[in-house]
């Protein structure tokens, strides 16, 4: 699910960089920085607008000044129970990986419709139920989230197509 | 007695009750005193009593109880098992206790009368004969509780024993018999219930009759129990030579070749046992301890081996394997087991040796190696093994003879005796039972797991649940409940309901009713009871009791029981032996080097760098290999890849991954979407492109770094500056003379020197002393002449002083002054064009000051931070140089120093003109410094070779430097002062200059001659 989140983070900028463009240094850092990152609970997507950017500080002893940076962002975390559409990435015997956006997703075969059999003969290898449906890599697939496995700096996810109006 | 139950009478009791039962009937007809035996009944005696003798008082009883008999049944119906079994444990130990003698007390309250009833009873004399009459009498005072107070005086019983009676009198024998056991089997238990007596005052106690434990033939010591019974039944009690052994029993296998006796004294055990087939005589009765006694009556349930269950096999090959009962045989001693066999057709054997033959050989082969468990295939057993192959079609399907031994359906059918099977904490793990189905896609088609899942039950560990648990009711009155756990005593649960209409509250549940609730998409951690033990998974289905989840590390599907799982809040990569870890790099030999794979519960697997795939042992790694961050490689382009890139093989099988680890020229790749090997395989460096570095993120300007763009700016000259030079101090051996204090004006060798300090040897004294370092005055020591010393650091304290007064060498200084860092000391010229100029210092210094104090105020930019410092310093660098080198040489120095001050840079620098508080404070204190040195005007003023100068001056350097150099200016600055100012004048004019604003003081001063210059300067 998509938010709009105010958050907070601390640039540090070196001396050379203080001038005019201050300002403009400073964003762009910050979008570089958080656009894409992953918390390991949601995704930042998008900066949107800077609330406040805070005086800065010189820091003593190394002479670079700290910026304290207020900002809005449009995040997306993930939950179970979403439904998300994905693109395959690869298929194995073990189930389908897919990204949706940021968030990798793997498809066990247990949540693959068991019409939709694993065909390894095939090049590429796909999932197929021999008649209309074949999923192979590229294939776009609208599944539900699981769950949410989260890491340091990645989000693992696992994923179903076998219910109603998945695949 | 009114308490009984109806359902199973125990046949325990009769087996243990070794007295035998007299004839219901004998007392039967004999004539009771109702109203007496109602009150003088001591119900507590009665209850032990009962336990043996039941049938002696049966007909009394009948008689006055039948009605309240009827009435209590029901309410009386429910007897708790353990009760029975307890009951069964003591019996013999009470049943001894002897009848009340005499019933002393006639107490018209029954409800006092109980309690001193018992003890006194307790205390009686052991002769039971001659209490026979009174047993009947006996009344249970619940009994007396349920009469109608008055009701002893009634004669209503009267009436009511004589129908009775009548009835009686009609029935034939035997279903009397019948109808009174399962009358009064339960009574003692019932009792027990009633009166709630405490379990340790059923125990037995010294005054109990002890028991003698004596030796017989192994094996016989049934046949030596029933010869003692034998014999008791021949002489009762009542009879001219009584046996006076009160019981007989024996433990079977537990205790073989032990018989136990029941009696007061040993003598009566030795005369009771004399002459009894296979009883050892010469060996001596054993007493057997009061508190061992109910140890010895402790009932160990034989584990019941029933077709279809799960055992496991002792010993043998197949030690520890789990077996299926196909068949267990009548006599309870051989069984037919079903195993899936462990064959190595032949493979490992000589080519000579016939495996058949050599059956010795062959055990010892199989400690050693044992075959994976696989099951029969009869093609591999023709390979090597055809001629030991025999097939037989039998009606269910084919199956073979191979080595004497039968397979059917790919299993070994084998008989067993029962010693060597193991029925007890079989714990069958789901992937050994899965190799017994027979059939179906994942194993689990053809298993009914829900009779395996309840094997498992009972041996549900207490410690699976974990308060926190999520937990489900499945079956029993709150069937369907579901919470979490609170807390587990023993096999009683709590849980806090968590769904439903009782949510909130805690209840208790037996462990066996719970199971653990998992939702898919859980992420769950395998504590046990399997080879799956500590793998991280997702629930990826729940089904009843078993769950399946997708390993973390493997992306696997693994099928277990739920209450092998639990939540795990972990999210780091499982499995970890001792130290090593999935996916850690550790080396075997020196040669070797391999990835963790797998992690066993004693083995490792492992990937080398050959890309081949072993299981070793963690003694057989040499050590574990951490990795380095920095660890660099080059791919086939020749780009530098580091750990954590994401690379692509070219050739081959164009596998790619993430780099894990880098080792010479191999890596070792991890791809999650691979399932085998853990997603790690090997490839070469050279091999590969590099697909994306780490992240690939930091693409912008790192605003913690300098910024580049100036760095640039800087023309290549920075490399061109002398590194600074550390290491030994250079004043250390120089010849020094002081200039300052008690040692004024001598003249020694350095012989050591720290930053703020010298050791000086001095030539006159010989001797060492320590003199602060900024007295002391390098010098030749041949010529005498003052050297000047750079102090090669940053400082450019007492080093930066030298320059001013460096009069003619000053050349060099200007060499110094253009090196195109010296943007920064391009000041210097300044200074030595100052100093050179002598004669004309007075004026010149004035018109200068301004140009130092814009110089302060230049340095202040970078505070300011309003205006990049470098860029004015870039921009200054040209005029400087051009302004400097000439044109002061030729003493045309002002102009050349008003047009580079009118150079943008300078402009700026002069009109912001604003001097951070540290700079004035600074700049002061150095001033302060060569106030002190001021007095000494000569040394300073002719000293330096300003090439010495030129290259240390630190400040001109990176332009990261740039505060640093702050110092440098403030010396250099402070330094014309007592340079150029033996004059109060000049004095006073840089000061000002520094600290003050500007050129007021400086102007007013130096108006004189340089004034309009002076204006000039700071006007733009």
């Amino acid at each position: 699910m998509f938010f709009l989140k105010e958050e907070t983070k601390v640039i540090s900028m070196h001396p050379s960089y203080f001038g005019p463009n201050m300002r403009e240094y400073l964003i762009g850092r910050l979008n570089e920085e958080e656009e894409g990152r992953c918390t390991g609970d949601h995704f930042v997507i998008c900066v949107m607008d800077m609330v406040d950017i805070g005086e800065g500080r010189v820091m003593p002893g190394i002479g670079q000044a700290e910026y304290t940076i207020r900002y809005r962002a449009i995040i997306w975390k993930p939950f179970r129970g979403e439904t998300v559409d994905a693109i395959v990435t690869s298929v194995k015997p073990t189930g389908i990986f897919t990204l949706a956006g940021p968030l990798s997703v793997f498809i066990a075969r247990k949540n693959i419709p068991s019409d939709i059999k694993w065909e390894p003969n095939t090049v590429p290898p796909q999932y197929t139920d021999h008649a209309d449906q074949v999923i192979e890599k590229g294939t776009s697939l609208r599944l539900k989230i699981l769950g949410v496995k989260p890491d340091v700096a990645a989000i693992n996810a696992i994923g179903t197509i076998k219910e109603d109006y998945l695949g | 007695m009114s308490n009984f139950l109806n359902q199973d009478f125990g046949s325990e009791d009769d087996e243990d009750d070794f007295n035998p039962a007299p004839q219901e009937e004998s007392d039967a007809e004999e004539p009771r005193a109702k109203p007496t035996k109602k009150e003088h009944s001591g119900g507590d005696g009665a209850d032990e009593e009962n336990d043996v003798k039941y049938p002696r008082e049966t007909d009394a009883n009948e008689d006055d109880d039948a009605k309240d008999v009827e009435d209590e049944e029901e309410i009386e119906n429910e007897v708790d098992e353990d009760e029975e079994d307890e009951d069964e444990d003591d019996e013999d130990d009470e049943e001894d206790v002897a009848r009340p003698q005499k019933r002393v007390k006639r107490v018209a309250n029954p409800f006092i009368e109980d309690e001193a009833g018992v003890d006194e009873e307790e205390d009686e004399a052991e002769d039971e004969e001659d209490e026979l009459a009174e047993y009947g009498m006996e009344t249970h005072p619940d009994d007396l509780d349920a009469l109608p107070q008055g009701t002893e005086t009634d004669d209503r019983r009267h009436r009511q024993l004589d129908r009775q009676r009548e009835i009686d009198a009609s029935m034939d024998a035997e279903k009397q018999a019948q109808m009174l056991k399962e009358r009064y089997g339960r009574n003692r238990a019932a009792a027990t219930d009633s009166l709630v007596v405490p379990k340790r005052l059923l125990l037995p106690s010294v005054e109990d009759p002890s028991i003698w434990g004596g030796r017989c033939k192994p094996g016989k010591e049934k046949e030596v129990v029933y010869s003692i019974q034998k014999r008791i039944e021949e002489r009762p009690s009542g009879s001219r030579n009584p046996i006076r052994i009160i019981s007989a029993f024996e433990r079977g296998n537990i205790m073989q070749g032990w018989f136990y006796c029941e009696a007061r004294r040993q003598a009566d055990v030795t005369e009771g046992l004399d002459g009894i087939n296979f009883y050892y005589p010469s060996q001596k009765l054993t007493l057997v301890p009061v508190k061992e006694m109910p140890d010895l009556l402790r009932v160990h349930k034989s584990e019941e081996l029933l077709p279809g269950g799960w055992i496991r096999i002792k010993r043998g090959k197949y030690m520890g394997d789990l077996a299926q009962i196909e068949e267990v045989e009548t006599n309870g001693l051989n069984v037919t087991v079903r195993l899936v066999p462990r064959l190595d057709y032949g493979l490992n054997d000589d080519a000579f040796g016939a495996p058949a033959a050599d059956a010795k050989r062959k055990r010892g082969a199989v400690s050693t190696v044992r075959p994976p468990q696989r099951l029969f295939s009869e093609t591999e057993a023709k390979k090597k093994h055809a001629k030991y192959l025999s097939s037989t079609s039998g009606l269910g399907g084919k199956s073979w003879n191979y080595l004497n031994e039968n397979y059917v359906d790919g299993f070994l059918i084998k008989d067993m005796r029962v010693q060597h099977l193991n029925a007890k904490n079989v714990n069958p793990r789901l992937e050994e039972v899965t190799m017994f189905a027979r059939g179906g896609e994942d194993g689990t088609a053809n298993l009914d797991l829900a009779s395996l899942a309840e094997t498992l039950k009972n041996s549900t560990a207490e410690e699976s649940y974990q308060p926190g648990d999520p937990v489900e009711v499945y079956r029993g009155e709150q069937q369907g409940l579901i919470g979490r756990t609170v807390s587990t005593r023993g096999d009683i649960v709590s849980l806090q309901v968590t769904e439903g209409e009782l949510a909130g509250q805690t209840i208790d549940a037996p462990v066996r009713t719970l199971r653990k609730r998992f939702r898919e998409g859980d992420h769950v951690k395998v504590i046990g009871g399997s080879r799956y033990q500590n793998e991280l998974g997702m629930v990826v289905q729940v089904k009843d009791d078993t769950v399946t989840l997708l390993s973390d590390m493997s992306m696997q599907e693994i099928t277990i029981f739920s209450k092998d799982l639990r939540l795990s809040a972990e999210m780091a990569a499982d499995g970890q032996l001792g130290i090593y870890d999935v996916h850690d790099l550790v080396q075997l030999d020196a040669a070797t080097v391999a990835c963790v794979i797998k992690v066993d519960r004693e083995s490792l697997r492992v990937v080398d760098q050959n890309g081949s795939i072993r299981n070793i042992l963690p003694t057989q790694i040499a050590n574990k290999i951490i990795p380095r961050r920095d660890a660099v490689a080059t791919d086939r382009n020749g780009a530098e890849i580091r750990s954590g890139d994401t690379v692509r093989e070219v050739y081959g099988e164009q596998r790619s991954g993430v780099i894990r680890h880098i080792h010479r020229s191999f890596l070792f790749l991890h791809n999650k979407a691979q399932a085998e090997n853990a997603g790690i395989s090997v490839v070469r460096t050279t091999n590969v492109v590099t697909v994306s570095a780490r992240g690939g993120r930091p693409t912008g300007p790192d605003l913690t770094k300098m910024n580049p763009a100036l760095a640039m700016q800087t023309p290549g000259g920075g490399a061109a500056m002398p590194p600074p030079r550390r290491g030994r101090d250079h004043l250390i051996g120089k010849t020094v003379t002081i200039r300052k204090g008690r040692y004024k004006g001598l003249v020694g060798i350095v012989r050591d020197a720290d930053d703020s300090s010298a050791q000086v040897e001095l030539y006159t004294s010989n001797k060492p002393v320590h003199i602060p370092r900024d007295i002391l005055t390098p010098k030749d020591p041949v010529s005498k002449q003052p050297l000047s010393m750079g102090r090669g650091r940053g400082g450019g304290g007492p080093g930066g002083r030298t320059p001013y007064t460096s009069g003619g060498p000053g050349r060099d200084g200007w060499a110094g002054g253009r090196t195109p860092i010296a943007a920064d000391s391009s000041r210097t010229p300044a200074w030595n064009s100052a100093s050179a100029r002598t004669p004309a210092w007075g004026g010149l210094s004035g018109s200068r000051t301004p140009a130092w104090k814009n110089d302060g105020s230049r340095t202040a930019n970078p505070y300011e931070g309003n205006r990049t410092a470098y860029g004015g310093v870039g921009s200054r660098t040209p005029s400087w140089t051009s302004g400097s080198k000439t044109p002061y040489d030729s003493s045309s120095g002002f102009d050349a120093f008003a047009s580079g001050s009118r150079t943008p840079g300078w402009n700026a620098g002069a009109n912001t003109g604003s001097r951070t508080p540290g700079w004035n404070s600074m700049s002061a204190g150095r001033d302060q410094r060569d106030f002190d040195d001021a007095p000494t005007p000569g040394g300073n003023y002719s000293a330096p070779t300003p090439g010495a100068y030129a290259a240390p001056t630190p400040g001109a350097p990176t332009p990261s430097g740039w505060p640093e150099s702050a110092p440098t200016p403030g010396g250099a600055f402070s330094a014309p002062t007592p340079g150029g100012a033996p004059t109060p004048a000049a004095f006073d004019a840089p000061t000002p200059a520094m600290g003050g604003m500007a050129a007021t003081p400086g102007a007013g001063y130096g108006g004189n001659d340089g004034g309009p210059r002076y204006d000039d300067s700071p006007s733009p």
